[in-house]
């Protein structure tokens, strides 16, 4: 195979949101940086028989019965736009698209299957059902003609994709890719999460009150692109992606290694392939989901990793809720942020930090001004999957 | 520039896990179908590696690959029926928690010791192609020591009728279960093991053709690319393996005639062997050839899925097998 080489380097130049806190970039990151939380009862669907019924909902879209890929699209569009790249004008076999998802088209999938159980006719649109549609339906629409998957790593799969978008980037596999992820709310995944007693009707992430996440929905999309490709356009760089790296914990399907060693591992490999070591790090956004299990894993990892140094972490799993495939994107576009504006949102929720949490800088009250060179994003899904990205100022 | 060696290749149509190790099979026991098929299949190629292993501490330079084009779609049609029909308060945790389409990859990784990248992707019918291209990607750049890749799906009376209810039906061959996994490692690594070559993979490429790309350019991009990546001529290839979808026969017809010219190799269709194996098909259909002691000359496998996807893996048996 003749691959690239390490002459290229993968940077974001783009970045778009559909979030609960709004649909915009300004509104997603002004939301963060206020501590805005966006928990509210379920609007959209039947919810009696849910409990608890708290969730993190997105304004609109409510015309379009596949959500997410609706949701993608939008968050795909504003990326271009703001990379000031349209796809017409390159070549189309060169940009590709990279998009975590964990229901795609679900509410289609429990239409057709209340319509079968009844005997009715089925409903169209049955082709945006598979986890691999809102990619493809992102690359059929905005004309990528390169490589175009969907990442299934469970609740890492947005970090995901952003490894595959650089991986693909750097390996001189594509020049653009949309990369992202993103995920909608339905009975099916609320009832999931509830009977596994693994929700609350409040995220604390780190806290030591917590109980469980809250759900939420939305897309975040970002461009990454070839360096010199984008310094050739005189594009601006948000972000510099550095590492990359997963890793699977081999323990349990369900519950994470409590010793973290699936997230260490990621990270580790992820910084090798930045050529850095922990020391560099600067910032972590982690996983947080506010569940028992998992900050507490989380903490033991990151404790492992930088020992006594005090690192800034956050989770904004406490104010857009947990959007599951397309968590990751967020906390990627996040720390693009953070890196460009030198300021660190709050962990929305967090009241009195975990005393077994206690090695970790949480961040904690109001956002935090802080001079971020570089940042670490971790992800964690079921079947014990991690990834982790290494992000660097531009 | 690491080539990339194929060490290990085993095709499984049936979960047959009786020459599965004990520790394995406990768990496959508990597992979906399409996990079963993965399980009996990378326990196959890991012993053909000579990588066996199924206790110990993680191995964190072995990973693994899989794509699928349809996942947890079992688990999900049993998760959704009960939860419509008895409510949320009786929706089963076990089978949601199966939900996902990464499950095969995590309990490969669980049963076989592997702790570096786990990974699953879904690409339509060509995600087991680009599952195997992946992998050797991390191969060679020095991510993983050994891999683990290939594509499976399964399918029930559940996907068949979702299929023909979105007029989705790949096409005449009936659907039916299937994994193909390799185990990939760089051609050096193979050599200091001592351990005998299945094959390698040469090069590849990924594409997108909706279906409004009538003069199927995309198609044609990839199978160009992945020969370029390869280093090889259209001449120089002695097979070209192709899913027989009616969707996408049309694109894929154009774009091989555009690339070889009138020079076109032999042809074969999986389906005509496995039936319609969706993400497994390709990988399959290497397996196979990897075992045909006819094609010594690099082969081209390629996947023109309706759902766009294209998938391109250029590919040789060891040299020098009888």
């Amino acid at each position: 195979m003749v691959l690239a080489g390490s002459a290229r380097a993968a940077v974001i130049t783009g970045c778009g949101v559909v979030s609960p806190l709004g649909s915009t970039l300004d509104a997603f990151w002004d939301g963060l940086i206020a501590g805005r939380c966006a928990f509210a009862p379920i609007r959209r669907f039947p919810a009696d028989d849910l409990d608890p019924a708290t969730v993190a909902e997105v304004a609109g879209y409510d015309e379009d019965a596949d959500r997410a890929g609706a949701f993608a699209l939008t968050a795909a569009e504003q990326a271009l736009e703001g990379a000031g790249i349209r796809i017409e004008q390159l070549d189309p076999a060169r940009v590709g698209v990279a998009l975590g998802t964990t229901l795609g088209g679900m509410a289609i999938f429990e239409t057709w299957d209340a319509a079968v159980a009844a005997g009715s006719p089925t409903p169209p649109g049955l082709e945006r059902v598979p986890y691999y549609s809102p990619a493809a339906r992102l690359a059929d629409v905005l004309g990528a003609r390169g490589p175009v998957m969907t990442p299934q790593l469970a609740c890492a799969s947005g970090t995901a994709a952003a490894m595959l978008a650089a991986d693909w980037v750097r390996a001189g596999r594509a020049d653009v890719v949309l990369a992202g992820g993103t995920d909608l709310l339905c009975r099916f995944v609320v009832a999931g999460f509830n009977c596994l007693h693994a929700t609350a009707d409040v995220a604390r992430p780190f806290d030591r009150d917590r109980r469980g996440l809250v759900l939420g929905e939305g897309a975040a999309v970002m461009v990454v692109e070839e360096a010199t490709h984008a310094a050739r356009r005189g594009a601006r760089v948000r972000a510099r992606v550095l590492g990359t790296g997963a890793a699977a914990d081999a323990t349990h399907m369900t519950a994470p290694d409590r010793e973290g060693s699936g997230v260490v591992r990621a990270v580790l490999a992820a910084l090798a392939d930045a050529g850095l070591d922990p020391a560099a790090v600067d910032f972590v956004s982690a996983h947080g989901t506010g569940t028992p299990f998992n900050d507490a894993m989380e903490a033991r990892a990151l404790e492992r990793l930088f020992g006594d140094r005090a690192v800034p972490v956050n989770s904004i799993k406490g104010a857009i809720g947990h959007t599951l495939g397309a968590a990751g994107a967020f906390e990627a576009v996040m720390c693009s942020a953070v890196l460009g504006d030198g300021t660190v949102p709050p962990i929305v929720g967090l009241e009195h930090p975990d005393p077994a949490c206690e090695a970790l800088d949480l961040v904690r009250g109001e956002s935090r001004r802080h001079d971020v060179r570089v940042a670490l994003s971790t992800s964690s899904g079921f079947a014990g999957a991690n990834a982790a990205l290494v992000l660097g100022r531009a | 520039m690491t080539e990339i060696a194929i060490t290990g290749a085993a095709a499984v149509v049936v979960g047959e896990l009786a020459e599965s190790p004990e520790a394995v099979r406990v768990r496959a026991a508990r597992a979906e179908r399409v996990t079963q098929l993965v399980l009996a299949a990378a326990g196959r190629a890991l012993a053909d590696a000579g990588l066996m292993m199924t206790d110990g501490a993680p191995r964190p330079r072995l990973g693994v690959v899989l794509g699928t084009a349809f996942g947890c779609f079992l688990t999900n049609a049993a998760y959704q029926r009960r939860l419509a029909a008895d409510g949320a308060k009786l929706a089963s945790p076990r089978l949601f928690a199966a939900t996902v389409s990464n499950a095969a990859a995590g309990e490969v990784a669980i049963g076989f010791r592997l702790g570096g990248p786990a990974v699953t992707v879904t690409a339509g019918g060509a995600a087991g192609l680009l599952a195997i291209a992946h992998a050797a990607d991390l191969v060679a750049t020095g991510r993983a020591d050994a891999m683990v890749a290939g594509g499976m799906d399964a399918s029930d009376e559940a996907l068949e009728r979702w299929l023909a209810d979105g007029g989705m039906a790949m096409g005449e061959a009936p659907p039916r279960d299937g994994a193909g996994i390799l185990v990939l490692e760089p051609l050096q690594g193979a050599r200091r093991r001592g351990v005998p070559l299945r094959g390698r993979v040469l090069g590849h490429a990924a594409g997108f053709t909706p279906e409004r790309d009538v003069e199927a350019a995309a198609v044609r991009a990839a199978i160009v690319s992945s020969l370029e990546d390869a280093g090889v001529q259209p001449a120089d290839l002695s097979l070209v393996i192709v899913r027989d979808v009616p969707r996408t026969a049309e694109r894929t017809r154009r774009a091989l005639q555009a690339v070889f010219d009138g020079t076109l190799p032999r042809v074969q269709y999986p389906s005509a062997a496995y039936g319609e194996t969706f993400a497994a098909a390709g990988p399959l259909a290497l397996v196979a050839a990897l075992a045909d002691a006819g094609v010594s000359a690099p082969f081209l496998v390629l996947d023109v899925c309706p759902s766009g996807h294209v998938g391109a893996l250029v590919a040789a048996a060891a040299a020098g097998r009888a």
